[in-house]
């Protein structure tokens, strides 16, 4: 391995680790250095799993984690996706239900994707998939295409689909991670 | 006396219950196992994500000490953020595995997938 290999390796390696101590502190609810014991127990096994996975679980450079940017934008992508898309997909499911005459045109459409990193991918497609009216049945990794379930069918075009289910995701997570 | 917070909580918590309700009611009412699914999602992220952000916010205001506090809502935020990354996975793996398996997508508009797999 490379010189500049084994610096990225390390990187990844000190993210996974710091990441992995920060969910054992918050879940053991020791914040005392009082009770170090269990502090040292949570950072040699964070270290450990650290040494087996990271190379698995990180793909791209550990040093883009580093970007503040990248971070303030994710946190108002988090903000904008629970506070607009999630509550208008979830009225607008909760009205098909309750509507006694129940207006559903169901169909599976196909949608484009022009992220290129597999997190980006991931992150679009669990987003549509987390609101209500739109699940990902497949993915075609090749030409990088989702097929929807759509509870309300308005267009079988690629692109009108693009606008109305996966752009608005897709531009704000495309400055996150890509 | 009642704070702002807990009145907060005690909404998100009645949301939560009012999503998980009608979540029911769509997996009763819907014709097909994809249309299901989205019920479904109602009922998880309705159901169960914003009640224990809820339940996160209450857990600020109860008696305790700071650390048990810190402790309840940060495990709270815990189990909400892992329900939000795992439970999509898991829809999308059944909705993947029924289509495969041939489950009638009927009544649909159309269905673009089986154009392309043929």
């Amino acid at each position: 391995m490379s010189a500049s290999g084994r610096a990225s390796g390390l990187g990844k390696f000190l993210l996974l680790t710091i990441f992995l101590f920060f969910i054992w502190i918050l879940l053991s609810g020791v914040y005392t250095p009082r009770r170090w014991d269990e502090i040292l127990t949570g950072l040699i096994a964070s270290a450990i799993i650290s040494a087996f996975t990271s190379q698995l679980l990180i793909k791209c450079p550990a040093s883009r984690a580093l970007n503040p940017l990248r971070w303030i934008r994710g946190i108002a992508y988090l903000i904008y996706y629970f506070l607009y898309a999630e509550v208008r997909a979830h009225l607008d499911v909760i009205y098909r239900i309750l509507h006694p005459a129940m207006p559903i045109r169901p169909g599976i459409v196909s949608v484009p994707c022009e992220l290129k990193t597999d997190f980006g991918l991931a992150a679009v497609a669990c987003s549509i998939t987390n609101t209500p009216g739109t699940v990902v049945v497949d993915v075609d990794e090749r030409e990088r295409k989702f097929f929807v379930h759509w509870i309300n069918v308005t267009s079988q075009d690629e692109q009108t689909c693009r606008s109305e289910i996966s752009k608005p995701f897709e531009d704000r997570l495309r400055r996150v991670f890509e | 006396m009642i704070g702002i917070a807990t009145l907060l909580a005690y909404a998100l918590l009645a949301i939560g219950g009012f999503c998980a309700v009608v979540g029911a009611i769509g997996l009763m009412r819907f014709p097909n196992y994809f249309v299901r699914l989205h019920a479904a999602t109602v009922a998880v992220i309705g159901g169960s994500v914003i009640p224990l952000l809820g339940l996160a916010i209450y857990s600020l205001s109860i008696p305790a000490g700071w650390d048990e506090r810190a402790l309840y809502f940060s495990n709270a935020l815990i189990i909400a953020a892992l329900i939000v990354l795992t439970s999509p996975v898991g829809t999308h793996a059944m909705a993947r595995a029924a289509h495969r398996a041939g489950v009638p997508v009927e009544p649909k508009v159309c269905d673009k997938l089986e154009e392309a797999s043929r």
